[in-house]
């Protein structure tokens, strides 16, 4: 029997999530054999959490109207705190609204516009009859317009069903429970990847003429993060590996201001969008104290500031689990809350026991996306090599800059899957399938000695599951809302200490087959070296944009670092080495948000 | 599909044995209930049940009702065959599986099953009976004033018990009711027409004892 | 309430060992505060038993991942508290699904088969215009749409049904629920007889026996009852006209 199974193909695209599934079937419509790797089936995907909508600049709903992909890109920008590559962010404001229409041509049940009249936040909304049956849009944080397209709060899910309803019309090969270990490579070109079947543990290469990168984000180092426990950032960290692709703005990480205490499950921000308060302990509704105009919908950033802000200055409700603040939509409704809200009125219901018809729900920032991952041109392109993409929350494509605006992640994923999909499909069809079988010999090699290392604990005995523990207590104490240089310094030579020990990792479980322990500890190198680059990116940067806030240095300092961190990780180093290149602006010179710390504090200062 | 499907295809099958199960379980529960009504017609005397009886007979209403039930117990039985889990190992995994997962409408089905097989036996013996025998008062007092008391007593549970979870299943299964409502509406009329069953065989029993 | 010690009795079985028996295996743990059963299955292989497989995703009841029977009962693993559990807890892998190991079941392979079979897509012969509005729905049947559309393919409703034990072709409730969100949805240009195809027979909506487990394990609440007797309604009025 051989030692592994050989598949090729002329897309290879791992993660089976909107953005791979939307870039397999671009490719699979131009007529390329295409294979999709996935953790878990990829309805399980972690797509499918996604609640609150996509953001699109329909102008459908009464206050929506006059909405264009141009404010759309303003709001972007703006979100950004001018970290984003404009050329990307006008490209996708661009086709948002064609994303949307294409996802309810395959089948998404978007709520629908209803004409007549109904209260908001004490001004009264009159939706035309002429709009009637057409893509509503709620509202959301950060956004000029209501622009967030949405399904009830499952629009993740409904996206996700209709997206792989496609795959599977089309015939798409798809191969779940299978983990990527690593590319392979000669240092220029890509060609395949060598993975492991979670079934069998058996291990399996994958030869293509392209291979893409869509695995979502990496909050799982954080561990109190809202991610699913499959976002361990594998993608990532196997382009890392390779020494000559950079991650790129490692440091810019997404803290919800709505994760639920404490499961830290996520609550969308359609329960803010929809018009729900944040109470302090005396119940007193503090937003609009800081943020007079946005209140509870000034971009992600900014809100989990203010509310770790609000908590620090002795407002927070003391819990076993740490203060929090309270999450209050009871004046919505019941029939509101069941029929818009439902997924988060069960999950309040089912984690904590609390029924927010009637309950006030304990909610704390948290660890929600990551705007860093592999860094791509526009064309989604890695750098570094020759034949891999990436797309999605894995890539920085770079329309988030240094903060994503609620509802742009999904449209994000759709829009880029439909534009790099045709991207990759135009290369797969130029390009020639080369690899040379010695190459692969050698990446299976070195795969099957890692292997062997763990379960004989050749290397040391080290516990894979103490070492996560640590990281995630490291990551989320040191580099997490508000940071300062002492902590970040602290959490850089932690996880430098923590990586050199995961090299020395052994398993006590005998690792036969698909051994949940030897996955955790195949992963457990990568996960380090994504939370080290983290941590040293945010060490680094001595500024303060959108999600990134040293405490040390409150201001944006678009002198010095109006730039994007490249993290390259060369082999063979025991830490890694951090590059910049400017970021493109093209139509928004940096300016005033509108909101947050800048704005509150006279206005026009940072302009 | 594989060409023995293929070859041998009828769309139409499954939905007319579904069709045939439904309709012919409701005309055997609306037998069933008219049966019991006739039966209890003893409460209102000797005389009214012969009368009945003499009734039956004279317009031949007896042979229909026979004819009747063998066709209609014919094709629900060839009907509901289907559903009886045929192998020794299918049979093992529907008794192990409710008492799993412990779930009071699948243990009502398996009940439904036995109670179903039963009855084969004993509506033969029954419908037997009166075609040779046909009804009396006085013989009908005899045979329940006898061992045969258990012969109907058991009959009388079985059939109520299997008319009561067979229309409730029908009924939920093509939704026109809400599950809980009917429940409750069929125990009370289960639970009237067992006990007009058992005063009629008390009294029936009571006649052959004066007799 | 007081913190109890409990006892998980849980199925262990590898097939990559086929030799070595399938049993239940039994772990101590103590209760902590709000403890679910993702917390206490990481435990025990953290702390334990690190070889358990399993499967958990979302840990938020979205993802359908961690079905299994909890004490007998077809549920969501991840947002079963053990408060609400005696102090023994039994948990064993869904049934009818393929055996991975330990408590993991293929419930992804048999979802992606179901699909297949009832051509869960929207058919249309219409051509998608990048630069025309959006055709107008409304927001009832939207809602309609979603109410099915919600089905999260954990497989509980499949494992519960005495049915789907024993007739592998059997499309369940889920499958059926599949194929009523697509007639419910103006865009799927199939009519009622190339519906009756998919799902007219004793593999479809016929072999139902009424049994119900299905409505009353569904973790996220689809009214299966009325989705089961919606299609039967449809496609016995399609039967008739054929």
């Amino acid at each position: 029997m051989s030692r592994y199974d050989s598949f090729t193909s002329d897309v290879l695209i791992v993660g089976a999530g909107l953005a791979g599934e939307r870039a397999a079937i671009e490719a699979a419509t131009q007529g390329l054999h295409v294979i999709l790797l996935s953790l878990v089936p990829p309805r399980r995907s972690h797509s499918s959490a996604a609640q609150g909508g996509m953001q699109a600049s329909l102008g459908n709903s009464a206050m929506g109207k006059g909405d264009s992909p141009d404010v759309h890109f303003a709001d972007t920008v703006k979100g950004s705190d001018w970290g984003c590559d404009q050329d990307v962010a006008r490209l996708f404001a661009n086709t948002a609204p064609i994303a949307v229409r294409q996802m309810a041509y395959w089948g998404v049940p978007f709520n629908r516009v209803v004409a007549g009249s109904r209260m908001y936040d004490g001004n009264e909304i009159l939706d035309e009859p002429d709009k009637e049956g057409l893509i509503a849009a709620r509202n959301f944080g950060g956004t000029a317009k209501w622009r967030t397209c949405y399904t009830a709060d499952g629009t993740g899910h409904t996206l996700l069903y209709t997206m792989d309803s496609v795959v599977i019309k089309l015939g798409i090969t798809v191969h779940d429970r299978t983990e990527v270990l690593s590319l392979i490579h000669d240092g220029e070109r890509c060609s395949g990847v060598v993975a492991r079947c979670l079934r069998t543990g058996k291990l399996k290469v994958y030869t293509a003429k392209t291979s893409v990168m869509a695995t979502g984000g990496y909050g799982r180092v954080y561990g109190a993060s809202t991610n699913a426990i499959i976002n361990e950032g594998s993608g990532l960290f196997v382009a890392l590996e390779t020494g000559v692709v950079p991650l790129g703005n490692m440091e810019a990480v997404q803290f919800h201001p709505t994760g639920i205490v404490p499961s830290w499950i996520l609550i969308t921000e359609g329960a803010r969008g929809d018009g729900g308060y944040l109470l302090d302990k005396n119940l007193h509704r503090f937003m609009p104290d800081y943020e007079p105009k946005k209140k509870e919908l000034a971009s992600r950033d900014v809100v989990s500031r203010r509310i770790i802000q609000h908590i620090r200055s002795g407002n927070g409700v003391e819990s076993p689990y740490g203060q929090h603040v309270w999450l209050d939509i009871r004046h919505l409704g019941a029939e509101h809350i069941n029929t818009n809200l439902r997924e988060i009125a069960n999950i309040s219901r089912n984690f904590t026991g609390i029924d927010p018809v009637d309950n006030l729900i304990p909610v704390r920032p948290t660890q929600h996306y990551s705007m860093g991952g592999i860094r791509t041109n526009i064309d989604g392109m890695a750098y570094g090599l020759e034949g891999l993409f990436a797309l999605g929350e894995a890539a920085c494509w770079d329309m988030h800059g240094f903060n994503r605006l609620g509802g742009n992640s999904l449209a994000e994923t759709i829009v880029a899957g439909t534009i790099i999909g045709g991207k990759i499909a135009n290369y797969a069809k130029e390009a020639t399938l080369r690899f040379n079988s010695r190459q692969i010999e050698e990446h299976v090699r070195v795969q099957e000695d890692r292997i062997d290392a763990l379960i004989h604990g050749r290397n040391g005995n080290e516990n894979v599951y103490e070492l996560r523990r640590a990281m995630e207590t490291t990551l989320s104490e040191n580099v997490g809302i508000f940071r300062s240089e002492a902590p970040l310094q602290h959490a850089v030579d932690e996880l430098h200490e923590l990586h050199q020990r995961s090299l020395r990792v052994g398993l006590r479980s005998g690792g036969q087959g698909a051994d949940p322990e030897l996955a955790a500890a195949l992963r457990i190198t990568g996960m380090l070296r994504l939370a080290y680059c983290t941590a040293a990116g945010a060490l680094a940067r001595t500024e303060s944009r959108g999600s990134h806030y040293r405490e040390d240095y409150p201001k944006r300092d678009d002198e010095n670092w109006l730039k994007r961190t490249l993290a390259y990780w060369p082999a063979g180093a025991d830490r890694m080495e951090l590059k910049y290149e400017p970021v493109n602006i093209t139509e928004l010179p940096p300016g005033d948000r509108g909101y947050g710390e800048a704005s509150a504090g006279g206005a026009s200062a940072n302009r | 599909m594989q060409p023995q499907k293929a070859l041998t295809r009828n769309t139409k099958a499954d939905f007319v044995m579904e069709l045939v199960q439904t309709v012919s379980g409701l005309l055997l529960v609306g037998f069933l209930w008219t049966h019991m009504l006739f039966v209890g017609s003893i409460l209102l005397g000797v005389e009214a049940f012969d009368a009945l009886a003499q009734f039956m007979e004279q317009y031949r209403l007896l042979d229909v009702a026979v004819v009747f039930i063998i066709l209609t117990v014919a094709a629900h039985i060839g009907a509901v065959f289907r559903r009886i889990p045929g192998r020794l190992q299918e049979q093992k995994i529907v008794w192990k599986h409710a008492r799993t997962i412990k779930h009071s409408d699948t243990w009502s089905w398996l009940f439904q099953a036995v109670t179903g097989s039963a009855m084969l036996v004993l509506i033969i013996i029954h419908v037997f009976t009166v075609v040779y025998a046909g009804i009396d008062s006085k013989m009908s007092a005899d045979r329940v004033n006898s061992w045969m008391l258990w012969f109907y007593l058991v009959f009388l549970l079985l059939a109520e018990y299997h008319a009561s979870v067979g229309i409730y299943r029908a009924l939920i299964k093509w939704g026109f009711l809400k599950r809980h409502s009917l429940k409750r509406v069929l125990s009370v009329v289960t639970v009237c027409t067992i006990a007009l069953g058992c005063v009629s065989l008390w009294i029936f029993y009571w006649l052959g004892d004066t007799a | 309430m007081g913190l109890r010690q409990l006892t998980f009795h849980i199925f262990r079985y590898n097939p990559e060992i086929p030799n070595v028996n399938p049993a239940i295996k039994d772990y101590i743990l103590q209760e902590e505060m709000g403890m679910t059963l993702f917390i206490a299955l990481n435990k025990i292989r953290e702390e334990q038993d690190s070889s358990l497989k399993y499967d958990f995703v979302c840990r938020a009841g979205i993802c359908g991942s961690c079905g299994m029977l909890i004490n007998g009962k077809p549920t969501l693993a991840c947002r079963t508290l053990t408060k609400d559990l005696p102090a023994d807890i039994s948990l064993i892998p869904l049934p009818v699904f393929k055996l991975l190991g330990d408590l993991s079941v293929d419930t992804g392979t048999w979802f992606r088969d179901i699909s297949l079979r009832t051509e869960s897509w929207v058919h249309t012969e219409k051509d998608f215009d990048p630069h025309s509005p959006e055709d107008r729905m409304s927001n009832d049947t939207a809602l309609k749409i979603y109410e099915a559309e919600r089905c999260i393919e954990c497989g509980c409703c499949i494992s519960g049904c005495a049915t789907a034990n024993i007739k592998p072709d059997f499309i369940g409730a889920a499958g059926v629920n599949r194929v009523a969100r697509f007639m419910v949805d103006p865009r799927d240009e199939r009519d009622e007889q190339e519906y009756f195809d998919v799902v007219g027979s004793e593999d479809g909506i016929f072999g139902c026996v009424g049994l119900m487990a299905c409505a009353d394990t569904c973790p996220i609440g689809i009214p299966l009852q009325g989705q089961l007797a919606y299609v039967r309604r449809k496609m016995a009025i399609a039967g008739w006209r054929r």
